[in-house]
C-alpha cells in the first residue's frame, strides 16, 4: 500500500510535502520521493526512511509537489523505481498508486513512439501515456491517459506548462481532496493533511479533478464537471510506529490485550447488564430482520464464520456468510434481510460492491471496519468500527480478534432484544469479556512454548487444521495465517469432514493442528484424532489447560486458559497467530510483507 | 495602509469548557464573538481588510464570518496548521502581505481609537498600564521607544505590558524567520521582536481601551463594560405590562411577554422568548433563540444561544453555553454560606478566583434534570446530563452523566 | 540542552512488579513515573530527550511512541552493566553540555532548570532526605562538591546526590576511565571528576522522590495525589457520596451507595460498586472492576484488575490483570517484609501482588506479604509467608 500526496498553495511544498509524507508512514515505507515545481521540475527520491529523503533536498522554493512514500509488494525497492516518474520532456512527473493491468502493450506502445522508460514499474506508463496525450490542457490529458488504462489508480499529476495545477484521478484505489484556504491536497488518506485543514471532498471512482490553489474542479466519468459537497472530519488520527518489535505482525499480535479492551470500550457495562451501540446502530440491528447475511473476504470472511456460531448460538437467529466475490454477482437479496459487511481497510471492492447491491435492493446494511471515513462507512446504513488502531501488518491479526467481538456484540444485543439471552448469562459473558486482557496476556505468556512446537510445523509439506462448532472457523483462519506468512500450504477442515476424502492426503509429513473445544464434541474430536494419528501425522492439540487427557493421544499440546464464559476463541485465535508466526519467523520469511500479497485489496 | 491581521487560531485551554466546542475568538461577549467586536473597532478605524490566521476549530469562525461582506469588509483566511507560537502564525501570512499591517491578538477585545493611533504609527506596538504585572509580559520603555519586552517576572520592573497589538512592515518576517525555538519549544514573536529592536526602532504607543480574557469568568468584566456601551434599542415585541429599567436591547423577533422586568444594562439577541413574569438583572446578555421562562431569575450571566432557562430557575455570575437546557426548579447557587473567595477545580487546577460570587461555567449542550442543584463555582462540560433533583459541584468532565 | 534519561535498568528490589516491567514504568497516580519525569523536563528549556534502555524496553517504546511535546530518541544498553556504562551508550549522542536523570525519582520543572542553569559545566542535584539510596553521600563547602561517598558507613550525614547531573562532553572520558578501573558507578565517576581536580557545583531541591521498594510506590502516589484537583468524566448513579478532591476517568460508572473520600484517582471504563468504599490516596487504573461493599484504602491497583465483593484492601498495590475474589482481606499493619534477600521494617503496609494472579474467595493475606506474578490462590487460604511467581496454594 503506498501513500500519495499533493499539495498546492502557498506554503513551502518541500515542507508541507515531508510534513504530509510522515503522517503517511504509519502505512509503510521502503523508498519515498518528492517532485516539485521550481522554474522546473526537480524530483528527489531515496530508499528508506522519509527523513533519510528529507536529508536529500535541499532547501528549495516553489508550492506546488506531489510526493510518494512506498511500501513495495511488486517490485524491487530501488531509488529508480521510486515514485514520481518523470516524462522523457520532464514537463510531467506523477505519484501513482494502483496496477496497470495492461502495462506491457502501453508500455509497448510508447516504446515504440520513441518514449525511454528507465524503471522497472508499471506506474512509469502514465508519465509517458500522459506527455504523449498532452496538447495544451493538463486534465484533458490525463482524461485521455486514463481511458487507456486498465487496472486501478491513485494518480496525482504535475505538469511543467500549467505550474499551478495539480490533476488528481482515482479509480478503484482511494485518493482524497483536503480543502484548504488559499491551498489545497490532494493525498491517499486524510491524515496526511488533518494538520492543515478538516475539510474533505471525497473523490469517487472515475472521477478527475483539477486544483489551483484557489480552485476545485471535479469532473465525472464523461468529463462533465461534477458539484460536489465538502464534508467536515471532527475526528483526529494518532499514528503507529514499530518501535522495538522485529515486525509490525509480532507487534499488533502482542497489542491484542489492548485490543480486546478497545473493541469493548463504552459498549458494555458489567453492573448494569447492558451491551450499548449508538441509537442508529441499535435500531438497525433491532429492527426486524427475517435473517442476517454477513459478507466479507479472505480472514474477514473467516470472522464472519465465527461470528454466525456466535449470533446463531445466542439468538436463534439464522446466519448465512458469503464471500463477497460471489455473493455480489450469484447472491440473493431479500429486502427483509439485515447484510453486515465486514471489512478491514473499509475498502475492499467485492465487500462494497455487494453492500451496494444489498442498498439497492432495499435490505438495510451494516458494515464492520477498522479504518473510519472508509467508503465502506460511506455506503451502509450504519458502521461500527473496531477501534483497533490501524494495522500494518499485511496478515491480519489484531483485526480479526476484534472483528469476532464486534459480531458477538451484535449478537448480545441482538440475543437481548429478542429475550433469548437471560440478564445473567448476559453478566457472565460480559465478565468474561473484561476479563480478556488476562487471558490474552496469559496466552502471549506462552510464546517461547508456542515456539518450540513450531519448530515441529517448519519443515511440513502441508498443515491440517481440524475443529467443531467455532472452532471450525478458527481452524480456516489458522490455516489461512499460516499460509500466508510461512507459505507452506495449509487447510482448514470442519473435523467431522476429514474422512470423506482429505484422509487420503495424510502421511508423516503432513502435521494436523486439532482445536478441541470443551463442549459435548470432546469425545468425537478424540476420536477424530485417533484416527489421524493412525495415518502417520504429528497432532497438535490447542487444549483447554485443565486437560490432562488429551496428552496421551497427540504429540504436543498447546493450552488455553478455561473461560467458563465460552469465550475460548479469542484465547485459540492467539495462538494461532503465533504459532503461524514463529513458523514464518523460523523459516525467515518477509512477515509483515508476505509475498504477493496487498493489505487492502481494491482489485476485483 | 489597511490590511489587519488577527489572530485567531487558539484553542484556549485555560477558558474550557467553553472552549472544547469553539476557538476563543467566539466567545460571545454582549452577544458578539470577541473577534468581531475588533473586527467592528478596526472597521471604524477604517480597515477594509482582514487576515484571519485559523486552526483550532477553523469551521466555526469561516462559517460565521465567511467572506465578511455582511459587514463590508474583505476577509481572508489563513490556517496556522500546527501550532508552533505567535510568531510563526504571523510568518505564515507573509505571501498574503504587500505592504504594512497591524496585527490583533483575537483574545482581547481594543477599541477603534487605539487602534487608529496603531495604524497611524508604522513599527509600533501598543502597551497598557495594569496593576498586576506579574501575571503579564511587560515592556521597557525608553523615550516612547521600546527597549525590551519580557516574558513574565516576578518581580515586574514597570507596570507597562504588552498589550497585544501592533503595526509592522514586512521587515517583521525576517527577523521571524531567523528566530529560533523559545524555552517553551515555540517560536514566540516577543523574540523576533526583542532582535528587530536592536536594528529598527519600535514606538510603544499607550492604549486606554484592553480587555483581555484568560479564565472563564474574565469574561464577565468585558462583559460589563462593553454592556456599558449599548445603545438601549427595541427591535423585539415588548408587551404593555413589562418593566425596563436602564439600557435595555432587545433584537429583532424576540417576545417579551407580560410581568417580565429587566434592568439593564442588558442584551437580549434574536426570537427569543422571554416571560412572563421573569427578572433579568443588570448585565446579563441573552443569545439569540433562547427561552427564559417564568419564575426565573438571571442576574450578571452571559446565557449563549439557543439555551433555555424555562421554568422557576436562578441563574447568577453565570456563563450557559449554547443548547443548554435547564429543568424546571434548577438553580445555581453563586455564593458561599461563609461568604469567602471562590476556589474552583479547573482540569486538573486549583485556582483562587478572587470572585465572592461565581455561579456556573457550563459547556454546550448540557441537560439537567427538575430540581438540579449545582454548587458554587461549578464547571461543567459540554453534553452533559444532570438528573432530577442532583447536586452538582466541582469539574465535570464532556459526555458524563450525573443521576 | 539535551537531556540523557536513564531508563535500562531493571529494580529487582521492586519485584514482583517489575517482572514484567521496568522500573520506570511503575505508575504513580496511574502515569509511569518515566512519564512524570518527561513532564517536568517539558518545563525547562531542554529541547531533546534521549532515553537509555534495556530491560523490558519495548514497554517503554510502546508508551512513548507518540509523545507530543518534545523529540524523544532511544539508545539500548545491551548488557545492564551499570549506570556509567548506561550513560556511556548516549555518547554518540551528545556534543555540548547536557544534563541526567534517572528516570525512575520525581523531580520538578524548577529544581531541574536550577540544574541546567548552573554556571559550572559540571552539577550535581542533592537533596537532604534522610533516605537510604544508591547514590552516595556528599560533602559540600559554598555549594561545591568536596567529596561523594557510595553507602558510606557513617550515619551522620546531611546530603545525599540525587542521580540528577549536569555534564559537559568531557564526561564520558571519565566514564570510560572508570570503567576500566573496574567501578561502574556514577559515583565513582564524579569522584573521578574531583581527583581531577575539576569543580563540581551542587544545587539543592527538597522536591525529590526515589522508589526504591514497593512499599515506597504508596508514598509517592500518596503525595501525588495530595496535589490533584477533581475532575468527574463517567456515569454517576443517585447517592453516591464524594468528598474532597476525585478524578474519576471516561466511561466509569460509579454506582449507586458508593462512598469516595479524595484524594483518589479511578481510571476509565471502570465499575464501581454499589455499595462499595474507596478511601484516600487510592488510585486504580483503567477497566478495573470493584464490586459490592468493598472498601479500599491507600491503596494502588493497576489497570484490568478486578476486586470482588465484600473484600477490605489497605495499603496494598495490586497490579494488572489481577482477579480477587469475594470475601478476601489484603489488611495492613507494621510488618517485616521479606524482599530478595533482605528483611525490612516497613509501617502501615498491606499486601503486594504480582500481574496475573488470581486470588480465590474467603482469603486473607498478612501484611507485609509479596505474591509473585501468575499465582492461583485458591480460595479458604490464610497466607503469612511470601508466595513465589507462578505458585498455585491450594
Amino acid at each position: 500500500m503506498c501513500g500519495i500526496i499533493g499539495y498546492v498553495g502557498f506554503r513551502n511544498a518541500r515542507t508541507v510535502s515531508i510534513d504530509c509524507l510522515k503522517r503517511l508512514e504509519y502505512r509503510g515505507y521502503d523508498s519515498a520521493g518528492i517532485g516539485i515545481f521550481n522554474e522546473k521540475i526537480q524530483v528527489f527520491k531515496e530508499v528508506g526512511y522519509i527523513s533519510n529523503l528529507e536529508k536529500h533536498i535541499p532547501h528549495i522554493k516553489g508550492c506546488i509537489a506531489l510526493a510518494q512514500t512506498r511500501w513495495a509488494t511488486h517490485g524491487k525497492v530501488t531509488k529508480i523505481n521510486a515514485h514520481p516518474h518523470v516524462s522523457n520532456n520532464e514537463k510531467i512527473t506523477i505519484v501513482h498508486n494502483g496496477i496497470i493491468e495492461n502495462f506491457k502493450e502501453l508500455k509497448q506502445e510508447l516504446i515504440s513512439k520513441g518514449y525511454e522508460f528507465k524503471s522497472e514499474t508499471d506506474s512509469e506508463v502514465f508519465a509517458h501515456l500522459i506527455q504523449d496525450c498532452y496538447k495544451d490542457n493538463i486534465k484533458q490529458a490525463v482524461y485521455d491517459a486514463v481511458q487507456q488504462v486498465k487496472g486501478y489508480y491513485a494518480l496525482v499529476v504535475l505538469c511543467a506548462d500549467e505550474p499551478d495545477v495539480l490533476i488528481g484521478a482515482r479509480k478503484d484505489s482511494p485518493l482524497v481532496i483536503g480543502v484548504g484556504d488559499n491551498e489545497n491536497f490532494l493525498a491517499s488518506d486524510i491524515p496526511a493533511f488533518l494538520k492543515y485543514t478538516n475539510r474533505v471532498i471525497y473523490l469517487n471512482d472515475g472521477e478527475i479533478c483539477r486544483l489551483t490553489s484557489k480552485s476545485i474542479e471535479i469532473f465525472g466519468n464523461d468529463n462533465q464537471p461534477l458539484k460536489r459537497e465538502q464534508e467536515l472530519i471532527s475526528w483526529d488520527v494518532s499514528g503507529a510506529e514499530k518501535t522495538g518489535f522485529p515486525h509490525f505482525m509480532l507487534k499488533e499480535i502482542y497489542e491484542q490485550t489492548d485490543t480486546v479492551h478497545q473493541v469493548i470500550r463504552g459498549r458494555i457495562s458489567e453492573i448494569q447488564r447492558e451491551v450499548m451501540f449508538p441509537e442508529s446502530i441499535e435500531s438497525i440491528i433491532k429492527n426486524g430482520s427475517n435473517d442476517i447475511h454477513i459478507v466479507a473476504c479472505g480472514t474477514s470472511y473467516y470472522a464472519g464464520l465465527a461470528g454466525k456460531y456466535l449470533i446463531e448460538q445466542l439468538t436463534g437467529k439464522p446466519v448465512f456468510v458469503h464471500l463477497a466475490s460471489e455473493y455480489r454477482y450469484y447472491g440473493n437479496y431479500n429486502k427483509n434481510s439485515l447484510i453486515i459487511g465486514v471489512t478491514q481497510s473499509g475498502e475492499t471492492l467485492d465487500t462494497i460492491a455487494a453492500l451496494k447491491k444489498a442498498k439497492h435492493h432495499g435490505c438495510k446494511t451494516l458494515v464492520v471496519t477498522n479504518v473510519i471515513g472508509s467508503s465502506a462507512t460511506r455506503i451502509a446504513d450504519g458502521f461500527i468500527l473496531t477501534q483497533s488502531g490501524p494495522e500494518i501488518g499485511v496478515a491480519a491479526t489484531k483485526t480479526f480478534t476484534a472483528q469476532v467481538l464486534v459480531l458477538l456484540l451484535i449478537a448480545l444485543k441482538l440475543g437481548v432484544f429478542n429475550k433469548t439471552i437471560g440478564a445473567d448469562s448476559l453478566y457472565q459473558l460480559i465478565q468474561s469479556l473484561k476479563k480478556l486482557p488476562r487471558v490474552v496476556q496469559h496466552v502471549l505468556d506462552q510464546s517461547d512454548h508456542i515456539k518450540k512446537v513450531a519448530e515441529q510445523l517448519v519443515n511440513a509439506h502441508s498443515v491440517f487444521f481440524i475443529g467443531r462448532g467455532i472452532n471450525f472457523p478458527l481452524s480456516l483462519e489458522g490455516a489461512l495465517k499460516l499460509k500466508e506468512i510461512s507459505y507452506i500450504h495449509a487447510e482448514g477442515f470442519a473435523a467431522g469432514e476429514l474422512k470423506h476424502g482429505p484422509f487420503a492426503l495424510l502421511t508423516e509429513d503432513t502435521p494436523v493442528v486439532a482445536i478441541i473445544g470443551s463442549d459435548e464434541t470432546y469425545e468425537k474430536m478424540v476420536s477424530n484424532i485417533g484416527e489421524v494419528k493412525a495415518r502417520g501425522p504429528k497432532v497438535i492439540a490447542i487444549a483447554e489447560e485443565n486437560d490432562e487427557t488429551i496428552k496421551q493421544f497427540v504429540d504436543e499440546v498447546i493450552p488455553y486458559p478455561s473461560n467458563k464464559g465460552g469465550l475460548s476463541c479469542i484465547p485459540i485465535i492467539v495462538i494461532m497467530q503465533l504459532l503461524a508466526y514463529h513458523v514464518a519467523d523460523l523459516k525467515e520469511c518477509s512477515i509483515d510483507k508476505p509475498r504477493n500479497l496487498a493489505k487492502s485489496v481494491t482489485v476485483e | 495602509m489597511n490590511t489587519c491581521v488577527i489572530l485567531a487560531a487558539g484553542q484556549g485551554k485555560r477558558i474550557q469548557p467553553l472552549t472544547f466546542t469553539r476557538p476563543k475568538v467566539m466567545l460571545p461577549i454582549a452577544n458578539k464573538p470577541i473577534i468581531e467586536w475588533n473586527l467592528l473597532k478596526a472597521k471604524k478605524a477604517g480597515i477594509k481588510h482582514f487576515i484571519f490566521i485559523i486552526g483550532y476549530k477553523s469551521e466555526i469562525v469561516r462559517n460565521y464570518f465567511k467572506d465578511g461582506s455582511e459587514w463590508d469588509v474583505h476577509i481572508e483566511y489563513v490556517n496556522q496548521g500546527k501550532p508552533q507560537g505567535t510568531g510563526h502564525a504571523i510568518g505564515v501570512v507573509e505571501p498574503f502581505i504587500d505592504k504594512d499591517f497591524i496585527v490583533l491578538s483575537g483574545d482581547t477585545i481594543f477599541g477603534s481609537s487605539d487602534i487608529s493611533n496603531i495604524i497611524d504609527k508604522q513599527e509600533s506596538m501598543g502597551v497598557y498600564e495594569v496593576d498586576n504585572p506579574e501575571e503579564y509580559g511587560v515592556v521597557e520603555i525608553q523615550d516612547e521607544m521600546v527597549t525590551r519586552i519580557h516574558e513574565k517576572m516576578q518581580n515586574p520592573i514597570s507596570k507597562k505590558i504588552n498589550a497585544g497589538i501592533y503595526h509592522f512592515s514586512k521587515e517583521i518576517f525576517d527577523y521571524i524567520k531567523k528566530t529560533g525555538l523559545s524555552s517553551r519549544g515555540e517560536y514566540e514573536l516577543t523574540d523576533s521582536l526583542n532582535n528587530m529592536i536592536q536594528d529598527i526602532s519600535i514606538h510603544s504607543i499607550m492604549i486606554k481601551q484592553w480587555r483581555d480574557i484568560g479564565y472563564p469568568w474574565d469574561m464577565f468584566r468585558a462583559n460589563e463594560e462593553i454592556l456599558d456601551e449599548i445603545e438601549p434599542v427595541i427591535n423585539g415585541n415588548v408587551e404593555p405590562n413589562v418593566t425596563l429599567k436602564g439600557p435595555v436591547m432587545i433584537e429583532e423577533g424576540t417576545i417579551v411577554m407580560n410581568g417580565s422586568y429587566i434592568q439593564g444594562p442588558t442584551i437580549i439577541g434574536k426570537n427569543c422568548k422571554i416571560g412572563p413574569n421573569c427578572y433579568i438583572r443588570p448585565y446579563t446578555a441573552i443569545g439569540d433563540g433562547c427561552h427564559i421562562g417564568a419564575a426565573t431569575e438571571i442576574k450578571n450571566s452571559i446565557v449563549m444561544n439557543n439555551s433555555n432557562i424555562p421554568h422557576h430557575n436562578y441563574v447568577g455570575d453565570s456563563i450557559i453555553g449554547s443548547g443548554c437546557n435547564l429543568g424546571s426548579g434548577t438553580k445555581v447557587a453563586n455564593l458561599r454560606l461563609d461568604k469567602k473567595t471562590i476556589i474552583v477545580s479547573h482540569y486538573g487546577r486549583r485556582i483562587n478566583t478572587e470572585r465572592r460570587k461565581l455561579g456556573v461555567i457550563m459547556g454546550d449542550n448540557v441537560q439537567t434534570g427538575i430540581n438540579a442543584v449545582i454548587n458554587v463555582g461549578s464547571i461543567i462540560g459540554n453534553d452533559v446530563s444532570i438528573g432530577p433533583g442532583t447536586i452538582v459541584q466541582g469539574c465535570i468532565e464532556p459526555n458524563s452523566m450525573l443521576f | 540542552m539535551k537531556v540523557v534519561i536513564l531508563a535500562a535498568g531493571e529494580g529487582i528490589r521492586l519485584r514482583p512488579f517489575t517482572e514484567m516491567k521496568p522500573k520506570v514504568m511503575l505508575p504513580v497516580g496511574n502515569k509511569p513515573i518515566l512519564h512524570h519525569v518527561i513532564d517536568a523536563l517539558t518545563k525547562t528549556t531542554i529541547d531533546e530527550i534521549i532515553i537509555v534502555i534495556g530491560y523490558k524496553k519495548n514497554k517503554i517504546l510502546h508508551y512513548f511512541k507518540d509523545y507530543p511535546k518534545l523529540p524523544i530518541r532511544f539508545i539500548e544498553q545491551n548488557k545492564q552493566l551499570g549506570t556509567a556504562h548506561a550513560l556511556l551508550q548516549a555518547k554518540n549522542e551528545i556534543d555540548d553540555d547536557f544534563i541526567v536523570v534517572f528516570g525512575d525519582n520525581l523531580i520538578d520543572g524548577q529544581s531541574l532548570q536550577e540544574i541546567i542553569d548552573l554556571e559550572n559545566s559540571n552539577g550535581i542535584l542533592i537533596t537532604s532526605n534522610e533516605y537510604p539510596s544508591n547514590y552516595g553521600v556528599v560533602e559540600i563547602n559554598n555549594d561545591q562538591l568536596t567529596n561523594i561517598t557510595e553507602k558510606p558507613d557513617k550515619q551522620d550525614h546531611r546530603f545525599i546526590a540525587t542521580g540528577i547531573y549536569k555534564f559537559d562532553k568531557s564526561i564520558f572520558y571519565h566514564i570510560q576511565q572508570t570503567i576500566d578501573n573496574g567501578q561502574f558507578g556514577m559515583s565513582a565517576v564524579i569522584q573521578s571528576l574531583l581527583n581531577n581536580n575539576i569543580s563540581v557545583g551542587t544545587k539543592k531541591t527538597d522536591k525529590w522522590k526515589d522508589v526504591a521498594y514497593p512499599w515506597n510506590l504508596l508514598s509517592l502516589n500518596e503525595s501525588y495525589a495530595s496535589s490533584i484537583s477533581g475532575k468527574i468524566g463517567g456515569i454517576i448513579e443517585k447517592q453516591v457520596q464524594m468528598k474532597g478532591p476525585i478524578i474519576i476517568g471516561k466511561n466509569t460508572r460509579i454506582s449507586s451507595g458508593t462512598y469516595l473520600v479524595g484524594p483518589l484517582i479511578i481510571g476509565d471504563d471502570c465499575e464501581i460498586g454499589p455499595n462499595s468504599c474507596i478511601f484516600p490516596s487510592t488510585v486504580i487504573g483503567n477497566n478495573c472492576v470493584v464490586q459490592p461493599f468493598t472498601s479500599i484504602r491507600n491503596s494502588i491497583i493497576m489497570d484490568n484488575s478486578r476486586i470482588g465483593a465484600q473484600s477490605y484492601i489497605a495499603r496494598s498495590i495490586i497490579a494488572e490483570r489481577v482477579t480477587i475474589g469475594h470475601h478476601v482481606t489484603l489488611s495492613e499493619d507494621n510488618a517485616m517484609v521479606y524482599i530478595n534477600d533482605e528483611i525490612k521494617m516497613v509501617h502501615d503496609i498491606g499486601v503486594m501482588i504480582g500481574e496475573d494472579t488470581i486470588i480465590g474467595n474467603q482469603v486473607s493475606v498478612d501484611p507485609g506479604v509479596i505474591i509473585g506474578k501468575n499465582c492461583h490462590i485458591e480460595s479458604l487460604q490464610h497466607i503469612s509467608k511470601n508466595i513465589l511467581s507462578k505458585a498455585h496454594v491450594m
